[in-house]
């Protein structure tokens, strides 16, 4: 297999440039933000409040209300997805980056927001924030190549479990939240007794008090205040949720996973540059190309490049910048991987089944021209 | 110092309270009443008032969750402005009422971001944020003695508190009040003041005005020194000493005044060191582990408090990853990245790009 894509090789001299554009952009968005940012991030919140309290009251007025039994059920938990995948991505995921922490609001803190998931806001920080930020696509260390679960990509050692891997993507997806949130515990340390039961439960522990809270909430509570009906909020509830599961696995799938996307050695990030760190995050990122309403419900993950350049940028900036960044990109002769939604993720598909079957790794284009 | 808005114990009963999501109660309760929220003091503007020439006096009403104060102590106000939360210290100037409405004296700084939001763009009815009150120089239970409070420009205002609170109990010990201001638009509470000394024969004020022209009879010119004050004062030695100002004033009356008096107390509104010297040490405090540590200006705080042996948790060491961020309780800090200056409490401080400037308090 030969590359589909040509990188210019650059020098350690280009890439220190090709930071310094990056930091440049980078700085000069950041001293323009303002009440305008505020604004914007206030507004989501009220969009998630505001669609979450429609949908919940029309799951109710469906459950009473013969007449409207099946429109009202169906609009009510379509409403409570959008909200919940709002407050997810564009909301949860960029407050938790620290983004909107120069507000200096505290209930936009990135160290104390907690999202609407059963997963846990603190390993979310860790596994996500720090190692699949820092780390991005590099094998052994970004726990989501394939979440532990998945092959990605021919680089990742081939074991027959892997055939089956069409229908655990599948799985996966539906429960996409509940992977998430075990991601952390490590169960395969566990089951190949490098860690001890004890060490284990207190892991869980608070992993478990979330999961308890997510299921009280959305499973018992809520229903709970319908009464009679209980059954018919429950299924909404959880049709809610799998809706966001399907969605945010999607985006997230999308954005490193591509064909494009490559992953990377443990020695490849040996004395990293920033501008070597940047051209990693360029080469093993992918952006969605679409409109407002996509970057709105992607989390502006449609802008999977930005965001892992700048992630603690406001997302609602991502947009602006990409204008600069595909430019500083052309300039250095580095791909620039975006595309539909549909074009990017039937690229995913492709690789969870191609790689479901034993594949071999095309020869590692080097990130960098190393000193002759 | 405390926290802004730090939570305060809730009303509800300890099972309830992990079921309560803050966030979502405070939206839809701020909905209703924008005072209203699980865990945060909050204060609504309910009077907005001019104290002198660039001085707007602010009476707040404060919510359920703030915990009341003594007559001497400050709180931090916090307002949003272009989108940033901006915090300061003010002190309060009114005695503790039965209505609970508190009030402060802000006087518009040049550069000041706050102070300008108050005493320009607040309007009635704005909420503001408010933390508990502190500190220490207070007045004691039972007041005995003579007392001399020393004041200059905004330090009167904590003492004005004390001299409201000593007036609420019939003035019960001599107290002489000199007030130091540049001009005599400046004044605060000039015209309460002087009738305070009316009512009362064992209270009064002296007015000092360093750049005015002509004086009126109960004012005088001059700057804090040994002549002026054994000139106004005959038994200085007797006096307990309450002073407040700039650091300057400050040190000064310290300097002419401790050891000569039965008692001096002081607070300083001094601004931060801005001068930033790399090779410099400055003072760090770790308030959750009560360490203090001197840590170098040029080098990050993950770096240094690491030279030292602590663990912080940390993660990319690279200002992209938040793992390492803290709340920074007071002092300045500089972003290593942007050189940017801050000299405000924050909430979350990344401790791998930024160094400290000048003393810090951090919440390790």
């Amino acid at each position: 297999m030969t590359p589909r894509i040509r990188n210019r090789a650059l020098g350690a001299d280009q890439l220190d440039a090709f930071a310094a554009e990056l930091d440049t952009l980078r700085a000069r968005t950041v001293a323009t933000l303002g009440q305008a940012d505020a604004d914007y991030i206030r507004a989501i919140v009220k969009a998630v409040r505001y669609l979450g309290l429609a949908g919940r009251a029309l799951l109710f007025a469906a459950a009473f209300l013969s007449v409207v039994r099946v429109p009202a059920w169906i609009l009510g938990t379509l409403l409570l997805g959008v909200s919940k995948i709002i407050e997810n991505m564009e909301l949860g995921h960029n407050v938790m980056h620290g983004q909107y922490d120069w507000m200096r609001d505290p209930h936009l803190d990135g160290r104390t927001y907690e999202w609407d998931i059963a997963g846990t806001s603190d390993n979310w920080r860790k596994t996500h924030n720090f190692k699949h930020h820092t780390y991005t696509n590099v094998r052994g260390m970004d726990d989501d190549i394939g979440y532990g679960l998945l092959r990605i990509f021919p680089e990742q050692r081939w074991k027959p479990f892997y055939l089956a891997q069409p229908l655990v993507a599948v799985v996966f997806a539906l429960l996409f939240e509940w992977g998430v949130a075990i991601q952390d515990l490590r169960l395969g340390r566990w089951l190949a007794g490098k860690m001890t039961r004890a060490e284990l439960r207190a892991a869980f522990r608070p992993v478990g008090r979330k999961m308890g809270r997510q299921v009280l909430k959305d499973y018992i509570l809520f229903p709970l205040l319908a009464g009679p009906f209980f059954l018919p909020v429950l299924l909404g509830n959880a049709v809610a949720n799998v809706l966001r599961n399907l969605w945010t696995y999607t985006i997230i799938f999308c954005g490193h996973f591509t064909a494009d996307a490559e992953v990377f050695s443990r020695d490849s990030i040996k004395g990293e540059s920033r501008g070597h760190w940047y051209l990693r995050q360029l080469r093993g990122s992918s952006n969605i190309a679409g409109g407002k309403l996509l970057n709105l419900l992607s989390g502006n993950l449609s802008h999977q490049i930005e965001h892992h350049f700048f992630p603690d940028v406001p997302a609602n900036r991502y947009a602006a910048m990409a204008v600069e960044v595909r430019d500083i990109c052309a300039r250095y002769g580095q791909h620039y991987n975006t595309g539909s939604l549909p074009k990017q993720f039937s690229q995913v598909i492709w690789r969870i089944l191609r790689h479901a079957w034993p594949s071999r790794p095309a020869p590692q284009m080097s990130l960098s021209r190393s000193p002759a | 110092m405390p926290l802004l808005a730090q939570p305060s114990p809730t009303r509800l009963p300890r099972p309830i309270q992990p079921l309560v999501a803050s966030q979502a109660f405070d939206f839809w309760a701020s909905r209703i009443n924008p005072l209203w929220s699980f865990d945060r003091p909050l204060a609504r503007i309910e009077a907005l008032q001019a104290a002198s020439s660039d001085a707007v006096t602010v009476r707040l009403k404060p919510n359920r969750h703030w915990g009341g104060f003594l007559p001497g102590q400050h709180v931090n106000i916090g307002a949003e402005v272009d989108g940033r939360r901006v915090t300061r210290s003010y002190s309060l100037t009114d005695i503790p009422r039965a209505d609970n409405r508190i009030s402060i004296t802000v006087k518009a700084i040049e550069g000041g971001k706050l102070s300008r939001h108050l005493c320009r763009d607040a309007r009635l009815g704005d909420v503001l944020d408010l933390g508990q009150a502190f500190g220490g120089m207070t007045l004691p239970a039972l007041v005995q003695g003579a007392w001399m409070f020393l004041a200059a420009g905004s330090g009167i205002t904590p003492l004005m508190a004390m001299i409201r609170a000593l007036s609420a109990q019939g003035m019960p010990v001599p107290l002489m009040l000199l007030y130091w201001v540049r001009t005599r638009a400046e004044l605060c509470f000039a015209q309460e003041l002087r009738a305070l000394a009316a009512r009362h024969p064992s209270f009064s004020v002296q007015f000092i005005l360093t750049r005015e022209g002509l004086l009126r009879a109960d004012e005088r010119a001059g700057r804090i020194d040994a002549a002026l004050l054994s000139s106004l004062v005959d038994d200085l030695p007797a006096r307990q000493i309450f002073a407040c100002g700039s650091n300057g004033f400050v040190a000064e009356a310290r300097n002419l005044l401790a050891g000569h008096v039965r008692s001096f107390q002081s607070e300083a509104f001094s601004p931060p060191a801005r001068a930033v010297d790399d090779a410099a040490s400055v003072q760090v405090t770790l308030a959750r582990s009560g360490r203090t540590l001197q840590l170098s200006r040029g080098q990050s705080l993950l770096e240094g408090l690491e030279a030292a042996g602590l663990t912080p948790a940390s993660g990319c060491r690279m200002g992209i990853c938040n793992t390492c961020a803290c709340t920074k309780v007071s002092g300045s800090t500089r972003n290593l990245h942007t050189g940017e200056d801050v000299h405000e409490p924050v909430s979350a401080l990344r401790l791998c790009v930024n160094s400290a400037t000048a003393d810090l308090v951090l919440d390790l």
